[in-house]
């Protein structure tokens, strides 16, 4: 096929199926690559991690992943997680504003400013199997279990194994082998 | 042209009084000038570069398909270049967004320029700009290096850039980084005062059809038409062109310049990723331009062609190779001199992590140069005519995280070029991020300028002249113009929707560019024989008060003290013509209805030498979005006063109205 005959078709294919390349303002614009990247990374630990049966039955009960505070991922979360499920539990996004509000997820991202919110947050989901993530730098430190890290431009994470342990939730040798184990001494 | 003149008259005013030799009236030297002046015609051109991983394209699907030891070897920056967070850089940056280009009034690349305070540009005629930072503006500003795509585009013959050769559709541009300050060790000689680094975006993001058409009382007219399309689901490309015409600007004594100009440009870029691992990219761009004179017409034009191929070697190293031929070709009316020059460009880049802490980047390039120049008159005239010239480079960075919350990197560039053989340029930086909202960086770099056509192969006039009468003998004996910079810089972000910056320098430079006699006689040389020191402050800042409005802004001073070493009797003060102070506060806003409302105004402080009043620029933009396919906008540029002066000509308050469709 001549790349002109292409082109014509291509050109037909935009004409007829143009809808919206409406110019978004401040709206909506893709994250940046690492919110990205960790959107992609939560979608990922819901196949690396166990809920005991209690907060995850076995029917098809969503597995919704929370974000709590401002959202850094736009939209994408949802783009990530839709029409996925994971060993049947179809995956689902749920965001809060307020500690006060989360309930009913089994990962939530805490994407709060300072670290006695953060604290605040760890000790109303105290107990309920909830895989906490965040990027605040003092995460462990206040008892969360997983904080992406940023090693020389690349999105990697650290896990404290005690805390996740803690929370009846069995997070898989792979994942643990790849991430950075923290642990606590005085803890 | 004029800008050789105004070129000639700050960079070697001693020699003003030759002109008048030759002429007893003032009117009569400003011809002979003027004719001098045409001199170079504007190049263009350039060098060296680092190449691109576009690792920030992949789709969703790519992503989720990666396995969690690839996601953890992703790369959330262009190699070094593109900082994932801008509060992590250890240096000098300010960056210009797609949004702040498609709000601003800007209609080609020295305007959209202005939206940074780390920079001073400066509008000389119709067509011609001067672009500095920290210091040194002059008509052959050589400090700044400037890429377009990874492709240098300053001129070998000057060192300087032409800017009315670079022509690029504003909308596919995805960001322009301006760094002040040195960037000499990672992307090369020339890098003394700043790097501009213009990215258009993967043509992925660029599909469908785009057509505009400008109308307006400066802008004469502007259309550009680009279409995008796939030729399959990892191969996408888009074809554009573009035509600009300009009007006149004014002498500086009111009458009309004859300086109207107009330029045409197209080209292409293709993006292939054969597979996860790969990323090539095809681009090629064409231009020509032409200008009246008050002779007559000028004209200059250019190709280049550009490949790049990125590979991920493993979760944590990479690969870059990028090649490019670029020629371009001016003539200017009334011309002395015709230049054409070839580029060919190589360059390899590898980045591999060592240990648990150390980031490598290391890589080298070659570039050869063939510059052919054309003297039609002996009275001045650049000698040999042709001139081969091969450049060879080296650099490696070591990213060493010392602590969670510090960085220092380390790294030198070597450099081999034929003017002056070895030329070091080492730099280390440290970064400490207490919190991932602020971070305080440092830096102590040194940098070189080599020696550019202009400075060693400069004659006037071209034939032999004894030593008692005056002559300009190129510079035999020019070395490279040396900066030991030191940096140190603050950025926070107290909360989601403010952020701010300040950067502060202290620079000692060396052997600075002089036009001296040698002793007991009239025959001059270019020549080392100037030294000094420069400091400043650069703060800006963005402040999102709303979802729907926003402003940014940013405050830049400067100053300098330059010094002739013993026996150089060259004016220092031609070397640059620096405002001390300069301001920009712009503010994008939404309004009902899809109506949007976007003004900036700059403050720009007076120039010492020549004296030029300070003078504080306006411009606005009310766009109405239309079925969502369909942008109208009335833009006003320069509103302040019906004309003002930058620096020579008196530049117009001027309209124009656009119409954007996208399908």
């Amino acid at each position: 096929m001549s790349i002109l005959k292409v082109l014509a078709n291509q050109l037909i294919l935009v004409l007829l199926f143009t809808n919206n390349l409406a110019v978004p303002l401040y709206a909506q614009r893709q994250p940046h690559l690492n919110y990205q990247i960790k959107a992609v990374y939560l979608y990922n630990f819901t196949q690396f991690v166990e809920w005991p049966e209690t907060v995850l039955p076995a029917d098809n009960a969503p597995l919704v992943i929370g974000v709590v505070g401002e959202d850094p991922f736009g939209g994408y979360l949802d783009e990530v997680v839709q029409g996925e499920e994971i060993n049947g539990h179809p995956l689902s996004i749920r965001r809060f504003s307020q500690t006060e509000e989360i309930q009913g997820c089994h990962i939530l991202f805490i994407n709060l400013p300072d670290a006695a919110k953060i604290e605040n947050t760890l000790d109303r989901i105290k107990g309920q199997s909830v895989l906490t993530v965040s990027d605040h730098h003092e995460f462990l430190e206040k008892g969360g279990m997983i904080k992406f890290i940023s090693v020389a431009n690349k999105i990697q994470f650290q896990i404290n194994p005690d805390a996740s342990n803690s929370a009846e939730l069995k997070i898989s040798s792979k994942l643990l082998r790849l991430a950075e184990i923290v642990t606590l001494s005085n803890h | 042209m004029s800008n050789i003149y105004f070129a000639m008259l700050l960079k070697v005013p001693d020699f003003y009084w030759l002109f008048r030799l030759s002429s007893s009236n003032r009117s009569q030297s400003l011809v002979v000038a003027l004719m001098i002046a045409a001199f170079f015609p504007t190049f263009f051109f350039n060098t060296a570069a680092v190449a691109q991983t576009k690792t920030d394209r992949l789709s969703t699907e790519e992503l989720k398909k990666m396995s969690l030891e690839e996601l953890m070897g992703l790369e959330v920056t262009t190699v070094s270049r593109r900082p994932e967070k801008l509060t992590d850089v250890a240096s000098a940056i300010q960056v210009i967004t797609e949004e702040d280009i498609r709000r601003s009034a800007a209609t080609n690349l020295p305007e959209l320029l202005r939206l940074v305070t780390n920079l001073q540009v400066t509008q000389l005629n119709s067509s011609a700009h001067i672009i500095s930072s920290r210091g040194f503006n002059a008509a052959f500003s050589n400090k700044l290096l400037v890429m377009i795509d990874g492709r240098t585009v300053y001129s070998p013959l000057f060192a300087g850039v032409f800017w009315d050769a670079q022509q690029v559709i504003l909308e596919d541009i995805e960001q322009i980084e301006v760094v002040s300050g040195p960037g000499g060790t990672l992307w090369g000689a020339n890098a003394v005062n700043g790097v501009i680094n213009i990215i258009t975006k993967n043509s992925k993001e660029t599909q469908g059809l785009l057509a505009s058409l400008s109308v307006g009382s400066y802008l004469r007219n502007s259309g550009t038409l680009r279409y995008g399309g796939k030729i399959s689901p990892n191969l996408s490309y888009r074809i554009y062109a573009q035509h600009n015409t300009r009007d006149h600007t004014f002498l500086p004594d009111g009458m009309e310049a004859s300086d109207k100009w107009r330029i045409s440009n197209g080209g292409f870029r293709m993006d292939w990723t054969p597979s996860p691992k790969n990323d090539i990219t095809l681009q090629g761009n064409s231009y020509r331009g032409k200008q009246e004179t008050p002779q007559n017409p000028s004209f200059w034009d250019g190709q280049n062609i550009l490949g790049r191929w990125t590979h991920a070697l493993s979760q944590n190293s990479g690969l870059m190779i990028q090649a490019y031929f670029d020629r371009t070709w001016r003539r200017d009316i009334p011309s002395t001199i015709d230049n054409e020059l070839f580029t060919y460009d190589l360059e390899i880049q590898h980045n591999f992590a060592l240990g648990k802490s150390h980031r490598i980047l290391w890589g080298g390039g070659y570039r050869s140069l063939d510059d052919h120049t054309f003297n039609s008159t002996e009275f001045i005239g650049i000698l040999p005519n042709k001139r081969h010239m091969n450049l060879l480079s080296i650099f490696v960075q070591d990213e060493i995280m010392v602590h969670p919350e510090m960085v220092v990197t380390l790294g030198t560039k070597i450099q081999h070029n034929d003017f002056t053989g070895i030329e070091i340029q080492p730099s280390s930086r440290l970064t400490w991020s207490p919190e991932s909202t602020q971070t305080i960086w440092t830096a102590i770099s040194r940098a070189v300028r080599t020696p550019s056509r202009i400075d060693v192969d400069y004659y006037l006039p071209t034939y032999p002249v004894p030593s008692n009468a005056p002559s300009v003998q190129g510079g035999p004996n020019f070395v490279s113009e040396k900066v030991m910079a030191y940096e140190l810089g603050y950025r926070i972000q107290p909360d989601d929707n403010i952020t701010l910056a300040l950067a502060t320098f202290f620079n000692s430079y060396d052997d600075l560019y002089s036009v001296d006699p040698l002793p007991g006689t009239l025959t001059y040389q270019i020549q080392n024989g100037v030294e000094g020191q420069s400091w400043g402050l650069e703060a800006s800042g963005t402040w999102q008060l709303s979802q729907d409005w926003r402003m940014k802004g940013g405050y830049t001073y400067f100053d300098k003290d330059l010094q002739n070493k013993p026996e150089s009797v060259y004016d220092v003060l031609a070397l640059g013509n620096d405002a001390k102070h300069q301001g920009l506060l712009t503010s994008n806003m939404n309004l009902w209805g899809n109506l949007q409302l976007d003004l900036s105004m700059r403050y720009f402080g007076e120039l010492p030498q020549p004296l030029i009043q300070e003078y504080v620029g306006f411009d606005a933009r009310i766009a109405w979005i239309l079925e969502e396919s369909v942008e109208l906008s009335v833009v006003g540029q320069n509103l302040g006063r019906k004309k003002h002066i930058e620096i020579l000509n008196q530049i117009p308050r001027s309209l124009y109205a656009k119409v954007t469709c996208r399908f």
